[in-house]
């Protein structure tokens, strides 16, 4: 696993508070919400928060949180590609 | 600012009587004074007259609502979620509560408010708290 996508899982685990649950239980291509993970949309404003307090990289829409929140792999691509170098 | 204009809510669940400082989007300072003939006052099971908790966070919620640049007469706001409440004092006829709600971040028309109430200094609320807008 990159050490960026265990950062993200690690930070999904730590801001919904999924207690019990480990990075390596959380799979790569899962959808976020819905079926998957099955995050709502309280969880994706928690996530949109953390990932802009602990990456540095804002999701100014929801036609960003789309493309974003699609799984964990479309999360940490999102983060890579916009995190500041 | 006309308080009545701006939000949906009436007596006796209007709790907050003046604006005491406004940056829209940012940051909204409130106040209410807590009146003995208030009927939520009645029947708290600690004993005695005190606001009771609840109220506290819809205090300190429809003092976010201000956070809105227009209106929301015709809307609603929605508590949507408490995240991290503690209850440091009790609120009591007589306390003007200074209702403090900061906007942290906003996704889908959800916001999430840091707040807190005091009284004279004295700290009474701290949440977080999740509203929406429909």
């Amino acid at each position: 696993m990159s050490d960026l996508k265990l950062r993200v899982k690690e930070m999904i685990i730590e801001r919904l508070k999924l207690e019990g649950l480990t990075p390596d239980q959380i799979e790569d291509q899962a959808p976020l919400f819905g079926e998957g993970l099955g995050l709502d949309s309280i969880d994706a404003l928690e996530l949109v928060l953390g990932i802009e307090q602990v990456f540095g990289v804002k999701i100014e829409d929801e036609a960003a949180g789309m493309r974003a929140f699609k799984s964990v792999q479309a999360l940490t691509d999102f983060i890579a590609e916009h995190a500041k170098a | 600012m006309d308080i009545l204009a701006h939000l949906p809510h009436r007596a006796p669940l209007l709790l907050v009587d003046r604006l005491l400082e406004r940056e829209p989007g940012l940051r909204v300072v409130a106040e209410k004074l807590v009146t003995a003939d208030e009927p939520y006052l009645l029947d708290h099971p600690a004993g005695g007259a005190q606001v009771p908790g609840p109220l506290l966070l819809e205090m300190l919620a429809q003092a976010g609502g201000f956070l809105e640049a227009e209106t929301l007469h015709g809307a609603s706001i929605f508590l949507a979620g408490v995240r991290d409440a503690r209850f440091h004092a009790p609120a009591v006829p007589g306390d003007r509560l200074r209702l403090e709600v900061a906007a942290e971040g906003a996704f889908a028309g959800l916001m999430r408010l840091q707040c807190a109430a005091t009284c004279e200094g004295r700290d009474l609320c701290t949440a977080t708290l999740l509203v929406k807008r429909l």
